[in-house]
C-alpha cells in the first residue's frame, strides 16, 4: 500500500474525487493588495481553548506584565499545546468570553492590553534541528503552540507520533474568498519550504508534495525556483483542479495519491501527514527563529469590505480592528463569518479575537446572503448526491434525522460527512443540511457515551458483587475452620497459644491505633457484605 | 450592532424548487407541441383544465392543512402533475375525468400524504391509474393521428365535446374521430388470435411504434436529454428503463415475433418514453442512490413489459411506476452506497 502511494506520487497522475462544486473564486479582490501588518489594537483576546475542547491552564495573573512570546497558559494533557502572549503588555482579565469557534460559545480567554513596545521575550532558536530525533522536534512544535492553521486546529505535534511516508502541504484552499494561503506562499516561500523540510524530518518522510489550486498564478514557479536553487530533494509542487472541496484533507489525498483514507480513519493509516501551509511557516518560525505561534495571516474580505486584503495579525486581534483597517461599511454589515462562505461560521459580535485557526473574516451584506426561494420540504431531487465528495446520500440522511431515526443516519454513514456544505449549497429547497448532520453526530456521540458509561457501570457493579460474595465465602470458611479447631481440645490450646503469640508480637508500637482501624474496617466490610448479600438476593430474584 | 448568525452556506446558490419544476415543464413543451400537431388542440384544453383543477385542489388542501398557501402553490409542482396527467389521457376525455383525476392526484396521492416531498406514489400516475380502472371507456377513446385522421377536431369541437359530449356543429360523429391506441389495437388483435404482423399492417402503426406516438416519444426523449444536461435528472433511471425494456423484451420477441412485441415497438408506444424520462425519474417517489435508481428503472421496465404482454391493460407504465414506488423505500435500504474510504472495508 505504501509503495503504491509513492508510485502515484512519482508518475504525477492525478485522480478525481466524487462530486464537488465549481464556485466563483473571489480571491483576486484580497490578493490585489499586499500583505499588511496592522497597528496594535486596544486589546487582544486570546482563547485558551483548542477547537477539540482541550483547554490550557493560565499561568499568568491579572495585572501581570507579559512579553511577546511569553507562555501564558500550559496544557494539562499531552494533547494540548502552549499558549503565548501575542505582544508585550498587561494582562487585563482572565475570564470567559465568546471565542471564534463554530457556535461562538464561552471559553476561557486572556485579555491583554498591549504596551505598544511589542517586545519579544528572549528567543531560543533550535540549533541544528535536522540533527534532532523526531519526538524532540515534535515537542518543540508543541512548545511553540502550533495547531493546524487550515481551520480544524488539530494539535500539530500529535501528527508526528508515528513515522510517515509522505507529507502533503495543503496550499489548496478551496473555499471562495480565502486567499491567506496564496498570500503566504507568495510572500514567504523560503519559510514555507524550510518549514516543509522540518516537517518532513519530524515525520521521517522522504517525500513531500506542496499542493496548489490550478487557479493560483505564479506561486508554483517561485517555489520550484527555490527548490532548484537550494537543491531540496523530495519536494514537489503539484497543481490540483480547483473543485470545491479539493482542499479537504481526504479529497486532496484522493486527488494526489488516488487512495482513500479508510472510513473512520486518519491519513496516517496510509502513511500520510497533511499540513496547512500556514502551519509549515509557523514551524519554520518556531524552530529556526525560536518564535512561538503568535500571529497568522488572515484574509479580510466580503462584499461590504472596501479594501479587502490579507493581514498578518496577532492572535487575539479583535475582528472589529481588522474590519476597520480594511475599510468596512459597517452599516451594511449583515453577517460576519469566520472562515469561508461554505464552511465558515457566523459570529454574534465583532469584538471576538481571531484564533490560531481563523483564516478569513468574511463581511457580507444582506443581499448576498439572501436565499433564492422559500424553505421547502426536501423533494429528494438528488443534486446533493451528485455533489457530495464523500459519496453519501444527503437527502436520505436528512430524511432519517428529521424523523428522529439517528441509528439509520449512522447506517447511512453520517460520521463520514466532512461538513463541506456542498449539499446545502445546491439544495433547491434551501435546507441547511449540514446543521442536521452536526446535530445527528453530536447526539449519536452522546448516546454512545451514555451507552458505554452504562455498560461500564454494569461491569463494575457485577465485579463488585462477585468480590463481596467471594469475601463472604472466605470468611465463612475461615470461621468454620476456626470452629473446628476450637472444638478439638488438643488443637484448641494450640490455637489460643498461637493467637496470644501473635498479639504479643503486634503489641509494642501503635498497637492500639492499628487494632481500632482493623475493627472499624471490619465493621465497614461487614456492613458492605450485608448490603451486597441483600443486593445479590434482589438480583437473583430479578433474574429468576 | 445586531449580526445575523445563520449557518453556512453564506452565499446560497440561485436554485429553488420552483426552478426545478419549471425546467421539467419546459422540457415537456416540445412533446406537448408534437401532441398538438398529431392529435389536435384537445391537449391544450386538457392541460388548461388540469392545471386549473390541480391548483384549485392544491389551494383548498393547503388551506385545510393550515400551511402557507403561497410558497406551495407557486412551486409549480401541481402544475407539473397536471401537465403529466393531461399528456396521458385522451385529448377529448370529458372534463370530469380530468377533474376526478386531479382530485386523486393532488388531494389523495399528494396532500393527504403531507404535500410536496412526502408523497409515496407519483401523483399524476395515481390519478391516471384510478381513472383508467374506474372509467376504461372514457380513457381509451383516443383520436386518430393527423396522417390518417378523416378530420381533425378544431378547438371549438374539442371544447364542445369535452364539456357536453356532443359534436353537433360539424355533423361529425365521435366514431369518425376516435381510434384505439396502437397498444389497444395490439391487445385486441392478440385477443382475436391475430398475428402481430397482421395487426401491425393497420395504418395506425408507424415505423417502430404507433403513428404520431413514436414522434411524441422522440420529443419526450429530447426533453429528457435536456433535463439530463441541466442536471435535473441523472442518466440512471432512463438508461435502466430503456435498456431493460430492450433486454427483457428481446428474448420474448426472438422466441415468437408474432405474439410478442419487438423491443422498438415497446419503446416507441404508449407512455414508455414519458415514463422513462419524466415519471420514473420523479425523485420524491423513486430510489435515491445511483444503484437504487438502476434497480428502480429496471423494475419499471420489467413490469411494463409484463403488463403489456400478459396483463389486462394495454399499457403498463403507470402500474409499473406505482408498483415500483411502493418498492422504493426497500430498494433504498438495500442499496446504501459505500462512502469515500468505505469501499475497502466493505470488500475486505
Amino acid at each position: 500500500m505504501v509503495n503504491e502511494t509513492i508510485s502515484y506520487v512519482e508518475n504525477g497522475k492525478l485522480c478525481q474525487f466524487h462530486g464537488g462544486l465549481i464556485l466563483e473564486h473571489h480571491k483576486c479582490e484580497s490578493m490585489a493588495r499586499p500583505l499588511a501588518r496592522p497597528l496594535l489594537p486596544d486589546y487582544l483576546r486570546v482563547s485558551l481553548r483548542l477547537n477539540r475542547g482541550n483547554v490550557s491552564k493560565p499561568v499568568v495573573d491579572v495585572g501581570d506584565k507579559v512579553l511577546k512570546g511569553q507562555i501564558i497558559a500550559v496544557p494539562d494533557t499531552p494533547r494540548g499545546v502552549y499558549v503565548h502572549a501575542p505582544t508585550s503588555g498587561t494582562v487585563m482579565e482572565i475570564t470567559h468570553r465568546p471565542v471564534a469557534s463554530p457556535d461562538a460559545d464561552l471559553a476561557p480567554v486572556v485579555c491583554i492590553r498591549p504596551d505598544g513596545k511589542d517586545q519579544w521575550t528572549p528567543l531560543e532558536p533550535v540549533e541544528d534541528p535536522f540533527a534532532l530525533d523526531r519526538p524532540t522536534l515534535a515537542q518543540h512544535i508543541r512548545k511553540a503552540g502550533i495547531v493546524g492553521m487550515g481551520g480544524a486546529g488539530f494539535p500539530t505535534h500529535l501528527k508526528y507520533q508515528k513515522p510517515a511516508e509522505l507529507l502533503i502541504i495543503n496550499g489548496a484552499e478551496c473555499e471562495p474568498y480565502i486567499s491567506c494561503d496564496e498570500r503566504l506562499m507568495l510572500d514567504y516561500p523560503h519559510e514555507l519550504l524550510t518549514g516543509t523540510r522540518l516537517l518532513m524530518h519530524a515525520a521521517g518522510a522522504k517525500k513531500a508534495i506542496i499542493a496548489l489550486e490550478d487557479q493560483v498564478g505564479g506561486v508554483r514557479s517561485v517555489l520550484e525556483k527555490i527548490i532548484q536553487e537550494k537543491g531540496y530533494t523530495g519536494i514537489r509542487v503539484v497543481k490540483v483542479p480547483t473543485i470545491y472541496p479539493a482542499g479537504g484533507e481526504k479529497q486532496l489525498i484522493k486527488v494526489l495519491t488516488c487512495q482513500e483514507v479508510p472510513s473512520g480513519g486518519i491519513p496516517m493509516d496510509l502513511g500520510i501527514v497533511v499540513q496547512n501551509t500556514g502551519t509549515a511557516k509557523a514551524v519554520h518560525d518556531a524552530i529556526i527563529l525560536g518564535k512561538p505561534l503568535v500571529d497568522r495571516i488572515v484574509t479580510v474580505t466580503g462584499d461590504v469590505v472596501e479594501e479587502p486584503r490579507n493581514f498578518s495579525a496577532l492572535i487575539g486581534t479583535p475582528f472589529r480592528h481588522l474590519l476597520k483597517l480594511a475599510n468596512t461599511r459597517h452599516e451594511k454589515l449583515h453577517r460576519l463569518v469566520v472562515g469561508g462562505p461554505m464552511m465558515g461560521y457566523a459570529m454574534p459580535e465583532d469584538g471576538i479575537g481571531i484564533d490560531k485557526t481563523s483564516n478569513c473574516l468574511l463581511a457580507l451584506s444582506e443581499e448576498i446572503t439572501r436565499h433564492h426561494g422559500p424553505l421547502m420540504p426536501c423533494i429528494r431531487c438528488g443534486e446533493c448526491v451528485n455533489v457530495c465528495p464523500q459519496e453519501l446520500l444527503p437527502q436520505q440522511l436528512h430524511w432519517y434525522i428529521q424523523g428522529g431515526d439517528l441509528e439509520m443516519a449512522r447506517q447511512h454513514h453520517v460520521f463520514d460527512c466532512i461538513e463541506c456544505g456542498a449539499c446545502a449549497w445546491v439544495c433547491p429547497s434551501q435546507i441547511k443540511l449540514v446543521d442536521y448532520y452536526r446535530y445527528a453526530k453530536a447526539d449519536l456521540r452522546y448516546l454512545d457515551y451514555k451507552k458505554t458509561k452504562a455498560e461500564r457501570s454494569r461491569i463494575r457493579h457485577e465485579r463488585h458483587d462477585r468480590r463481596l460474595e467471594r469475601l463472604k465465602a472466605e470468611r465463612a470458611a475461615r470461621r468454620k475452620r476456626h470452629a473446628r479447631r476450637l472444638r478439638d481440645p488438643e488443637k484448641s490450646s494450640q490455637v489460643i497459644a498461637d493467637t496470644l503469640e501473635r498479639l504479643k508480637a503486634q503489641q509494642p508500637s501503635a498497637a492500639k491505633n492499628d487494632s481500632m482501624k482493623t475493627t472499624s474496617q471490619d465493621k465497614r466490610q461487614a456492613a458492605v457484605a450485608d448490603n451486597g448479600s441483600s443486593n445479590n438476593t434482589g438480583k437473583d430474584n430479578a433474574l429468576t | 450592532m445586531k449580526l445575523n448568525i445563520e449557518s453556512a452556506p453564506h452565499i446560497p446558490r440561485p436554485v429553488s424548487v420552483q426552478r426545478v419544476m419549471g425546467l421539467v415543464i419546459l422540457a415537456l413543451v416540445p412533446a406537448l407541441l408534437a401532441h398538438w400537431w398529431y392529435f389536435g388542440p384537445g391537449i391544450i384544453l386538457q392541460v388548461t383544465l388540469a392545471v386549473i383543477f390541480a391548483l384549485a385542489f392544491e389551494a383548498a388542501m393547503l388551506t385545510l392543512r393550515q400551511v402557507p398557501v403561497k410558497p406551495f402553490i407557486t412551486d409549480l409542482s401541481a402544475v407539473l402533475t397536471a401537465i403529466l396527467f393531461a399528456l396521458c389521457i385522451p385529448p377529448l376525455a370529458p372534463w370530469w375525468v380530468t377533474c376526478l383525476g386531479m382530485f386523486f392526484a393532488i388531494v389523495v396521492a399528494k396532500q393527504l400524504y403531507g404535500g410536496i416531498g412526502h408523497n409515496i406514489f407519483n401523483p399524476a400516475m395515481l390519478g391516471f391509474a384510478v381513472m383508467l380502472i374506474a372509467f376504461p371507456r372514457e380513457m381509451s377513446n383516443w383520436l386518430a393521428p393527423r396522417d390518417i385522421a378523416i378530420e381533425m377536431p378544431g378547438l371549438w369541437d374539442a371544447i364542445r365535446y369535452v364539456f357536453t359530449g356532443g359534436l353537433s356543429a360539424s355533423q361529425t360523429t365521435y366514431d369518425t374521430l376516435t381510434q384505439a391506441t396502437p397498444l389497444d389495437a395490439i391487445k385486441n388483435g392478440l385477443h382475436q388470435a391475430r398475428g402481430l404482423s397482421e395487426i401491425r399492417s393497420q395504418p395506425i402503426f408507424g415505423d417502430f411504434g404507433g403513428m404520431g406516438w413514436e414522434w411524441i416519444a422522440n420529443w419526450y426523449a429530447i426533453g429528457g436529454l435536456f433535463l439530463w444536461r441541466k442536471r435535473i435528472i441523472t442518466w440512471h433511471v432512463p438508461a435502466a428503463v430503456i435498456l431493460t425494456t430492450i433486454a427483457f423484451s428481446l428474448p420474448f420477441y426472438l422466441y415468437d415475433s408474432d405474439i410478442f412485441l419487438s423491443p422498438l415497438q415497446h419503446l416507441f408506444s404508449g407512455g414508455l418514453m414519458l415514463g422513462a424520462f419524466f415519471i420514473a425519474t420523479d425523485p420524491v417517489t423513486g430510489a435515491s442512490s445511483p444503484r437504487g435508481k438502476l434497480v428502480f428503472g429496471a423494475g419499471v421496465a420489467i413490469l411494463t413489459v409484463l403488463i403489456r404482454q400478459f396483463g389486462a391493460f394495454p399499457d403498463g407504465v403507470a402500474f409499473g411506476v406505482l408498483l415500483m414506488n411502493s418498492a422504493a423505500p426497500l430498494i433504498d435500504r438495500l442499496t446504501i452506497p459505500a462512502p469515500y474510504g468505505g469501499k475497502a472495508r466493505r470488500h475486505g
